[in-house]
């Protein structure tokens, strides 16, 4: 092929990030005649996002595909993905604003760090586990959860009353199993396919967090593209979104039944309740995310709460 | 060799420093989880802290090994070959060892810039992540230093591996 | 092909030639670079080297060295030592089995082989010399004991695998107990034999008063392992964590209760530990810049496409396993082999009716072994550093191990209800 892309990825190669890319790698060398190729190196064997992210800065990689709760120190815009409820429920309307004027300038503001977003995916929403029981708001005092590295999900657990302890994920199976934390947040595959459920009683269906993945190019490799391959690419990665919303939610719903036949006690939210929850984590989130990206989460955090109304209406 | 001496003084005391810092909060980390509540959140940098200042721990350390043979590596036919081939091989050694570590410090220093340019910050601790990259271009100096030493005949670092062949 | 001929004569050389062992990595790694992937940006190099240490469950390795480092200096070994003396002392090559048992308990909490090395290896090899041990033998059983880490539960390399394949977490740790417990048996049958080989005699087994007397001289120093193990597993701490609270009551025990640790002697001891820190990690860091070419290379794609070209049977199948791990084991980490050699060869063990908990054994009891097999074998290092021998008194004393480990790998290999019965006999 002319062009080679190697893309790096967190993902196992049966989660839908990577079936997805496979699919995208696939519809783009059929649509350029082979000119681009996709090479797709799964699972950080090609070293931890951070390393990812940075290789594709200095070139080393063309592009991956990233978690947003990863690119906070790349750039602090982006943590704005890290508050809780961001999203609408509906996949319908969650796909609007992140294909609208809130998507389009939260990737704009990638172009000043080093990378090229071309467009955001989805990749399923968080959920809580606990050893002690999540029966309403009030339980969570007191908890420990573990969290990903991020001052706005440290600060959703403090809102909560619940303690945030930083934990690497290799780790936290041990950690939930000995009682080192009593919970953790995750996608119900993520939860399957480590295993948490088999060392965890209570799940509540809270789908609090969005999990977006950002992709990401070298923008030397990108301007080296003939506009139409570009053009082509972009499209490949957007068309493929609607089957990666079904391929996911297929797996969760599997994930749902493997962990309920597992014994775990599963309790659905309300709307009432996530309301609830939305009104106590989402201020406090708002703070810490305004306080580290400044003007620039300023004014991106006015264009999403303008859309979200839009989305609510 | 004072300039020598001072700059093993400041290793000496910087690795312990380090060291012992990382273990005091490690420790206070998980005192901290037992009174849980926000104590415990305050203190979610720690994890973050602790690995960046291992890396320096490591890279302020690697060159007191090398003046102090500690390297590991398989000494044992080292000098019987030499003796052999009639080549002056610790020299060879030493020369290599001494690009070698030039190369990974000027690496280093590139990395360093290039991450400084991108801005790139630490996701809890919010400091700049060129730090990071700080640490293996020191250690690699001071490394290439040793080396450089060992080779114009400042420095004995094979003393100690010809006493532990016998 | 001759280009990668010539890298790995240059290895070969090089280490011969007694360079420092970064350098007989790290040279390669750098021709590598040089002759297959000159347009990769240079600093990539940097960027791996970092990558190779830059991980929170390394910083076990560390605090455990320096709480060895403590213990072995102050009083705490000593006392350690003594107490289990006085138990087992008199039987023959008592210490022997010490060892096993020690680095078992040790290993499977650490779950670390190398920190399991490194504490470990200071505090029973003057005993097992002092109990009449050959001093490979001694070394050899110390580094390989250690191997069990990875098996014996909890262990970060099965909740890896569990999550590239899907297999239950909970049933890969009781297999593991399982393989664990096999491999620490074989080491017991080796000690037994050697014990009478090198005609080591039985004692005197000591009156219950003097052990009493033993023990209460322990008390302080029992409260190490007690404090590491019970605070793991009712859940105070992760095993990392546990490793800095090891150092912390070190400190404290050997400073205020045998007023012996001086801030001098504190100083030495730190430093003496960092130092053997600098020279495992800077060994680690290039394994992880090797390995990140060896991805590059899309080695797994070329070990798929062989197997389907021979349409392997089940067993040939787990031969082609047994070598590839073995030979990936010789030049890279455990981590990073796992994850680049699973994906290729998981689905084929599936289509082959492998059990994943058996398939999940093989692979791991193999990445263990890897760590004591030379010239890469990390654990090997890490003895050779805080014990101050020459690599090759290590290696040389590990050859009979490595030999008892295939034997236990083709037992696991090829009799899968080792792995598989606990497992079923506790989860159906
Ligand atoms: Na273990
Ligand atoms: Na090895």
């Amino acid at each position: 092929a002319e062009f080679v892309a190697k893309i790096g990825h967190l993902e196992s190669d049966q989660q839908s990030r990577h079936v997805h890319l496979e699919k995208v790698a696939e519809l783009v060398a059929e649509r350029t005649g082979g000119a681009v190729e996709f090479q797709i190196y799964p699972q950080g064997q090609l070293g931890q996002q951070r390393e990812m992210t940075e290789g594709v800065q200095l070139g080393t990689l063309e592009a991956t595909v990233a978690p947003a709760a990863f690119l906070g120190g790349f750039n602090p815009a982006v943590s704005i993905l890290d508050i809780p409820y961001l999203l609408p429920a509906d996949d319908e309307a969650a796909q609007a604003i992140r294909s609208g004027a809130f998507g389009e300038a939260l990737c704009d503001s990638f172009d000043t760090r080093g990378v090229e977003c071309i467009t955001l995916w989805p990749n399923g929403r968080k959920n809580f586990t606990s050893n002690e029981p999540l029966a309403d708001l009030d339980d969570f005092a007191g908890q420990k959860f573990r969290v990903m590295d991020s001052n706005i999900l440290i600060e959703q657990f403090n809102a909560l009353g619940a303690s945030a302890i930083a934990l690497p994920f290799g780790e936290l199976y041990t950690a939930l199993q000995t009682g080192v934390v009593d919970g953790q947040e995750n996608p119900l595959d993520t939860i399957q396919r480590m295993k948490f459920y088999e060392v965890q009683e209570h799940l509540v269906l809270s789908n609090h967090g969005a999990m977006e993945d950002v992709v990401l190019f070298n923008p030397a490799f990108w301007q080296s593209l003939p506009e139409e391959h570009r053009t082509t690419i972009v499209e490949a990665f957007n068309e493929v979104i609607p089957d990666l919303i079904e391929h996911k939610a297929a797996a969760v719903d599997a994930a749902l039944e493997e962990i309920k036949a597992a014994g775990m006690n599963v309790r659905e939210l309300s709307d009432e309740e996530k309301a609830a929850f939305r009104e106590k984590m989402y201020p406090a989130a708002r703070a810490a995310y305004i306080e580290r990206a400044g003007e620039e989460g300023e004014q991106l955090i006015a264009i999403y709460e303008k859309e979200y109304e839009t989305a609510a209406e | 060799m004072k300039a020598l001496s001072l700059l093993r003084a400041v290793e000496r005391f910087t690795v312990v420093t380090i060291f012992l810092l990382m273990v005091a909060l490690y420790f206070l980390n998980v005192l901290a989880r037992q009174f849980g509540g926000t104590l415990a959140s305050d203190l979610a940098w720690v994890e973050e802290a602790v690995r960046l200042m291992s890396l320096f721990l490591v890279f302020f350390a690697v060159g007191l090994a090398l003046d102090d043979g500690r390297h590991v590596g398989v000494h044992t036919w080292r000098d019987r070959i030499a003796a052999t081939t009639g080549l002056p091989l610790r020299k060879v050694i030493d020369a290599t060892g001494l690009v070698f570590c030039i190369y990974l410090a000027w690496l280093g220093l590139q990395m360093t810039i290039f991450v400084h340019g991108m801005g790139q910050r630490s996701p809890t601790l919010n400091l700049p992540v060129f730090w990071m990259y700080l640490a293996p271009t020191i250690g690699f100096v001071l490394m290439a230093l040793r080396y450089l030493l060992s080779l114009t005949g400042k420095i004995d670092r094979f003393a100690r591996q010809e006493a532990e062949n016998i | 092909m001759i280009l990668l001929f010539l890298v790995i004569a240059a290895a070969a050389l090089l280490l011969v030639l007694g360079f420092e062992m970064f350098l007989v990595l790290g040279v390669p790694a750098l021709m590598v670079k040089e002759f297959f992937y000159g347009n990769l940006p240079d600093p990539v190099v940097v960027q791996k080297v970092l990558g190779g240490i830059n991980h929170t469950t390394l910083l076990a390795i560390p605090f455990f060295i320096l709480a060895a480092e403590l213990m072995g200096q102050g009083q705490i070994a000593r006392r350690l030592t003594g107490f289990v003396k006085a138990l087992v002392g008199h039987t023959r090559g008592g210490m022997g089995y010490t060892t096993i048992g020690g680095s078992m308990a040790f290993g499977s909490v650490s779950g670390s082989a190398p920190a399991t090395v490194a504490a470990m290896a200071r505090m029973v090899y003057p005993e097992m010399r002092a109990a009449g041990f050959r001093e490979r033998f001694s070394l050899g059983l110390i580094v390989s004991s250690a191997e069990t880490a990875l098996l014996i539960p909890p262990s970060i390399t099965f909740i890896i695998y569990g999550w590239m394949t899907g297999t239950s977490v909970a049933k890969l740790f009781v297999g593991g107990l399982a393989v664990g417990l096999t491999l620490g048996l074989a080491f017991a049958i080796m000690v037994a034999v050697e014990a009478r080989m090198s005609g080591i005699e039985r004692g005197m087994p000591l009156s219950w008063g003097a052990r009493l007397s033993a023990l209460r001289e322990a008390g302080w120093a029992l409260g190490m392992p007690v404090i590491i193990l019970g605070g793991i597993y009712s859940g105070y701490f992760t095993p990392t964590e546990a490793a800095a609270v090891s150092v912390v009551y070190a400190i404290f025990v050997e400073a205020f209760v045998f007023r012996e640790l001086t801030l001098g002697k504190l100083f030495a001891v730190t430093e003496r530990a960092a130092v053997s820190t600098s020279i495992i990690f800077i060994l680690l860091a290039m394994g992880g810049l090797l390995s990140y070419f060896i991805t590059l290379a899309q080695v797994p794609g070329f070990i798929t496409s062989f197997l389907e070209s021979v349409n392997a049977g089940p067993i040939f199948f787990l031969v082609v396993v047994n070598v590839t791990f073995l030979i990936a084991g010789m030049f890279i980490d455990p981590n990073s082999a796992l994850l680049i050699l699973v994906p290729p060869l998981y689905p084929v063990a599936v289509a082959l009716g492998i059990d994943p908990v058996h398939f999940g054994m093989i692979v791991t009891l193999n990445i263990s072994i890897g760590m004591i097999t030379p010239p890469f074998g990390l654990d090997l290092f890490v003895a050779s550093s805080t014990l101050s021998k020459p690599v090759l008194s290590i290696v040389s004393g590990v050859w009979s191990f490595i030999a008892a480990n295939i034997a236990v790998l083709l037992i696991i290999t090829y009799v899968p209800g080792i792995s598989t019965f606990l497992p079923w006999l506790v989860f159906g």
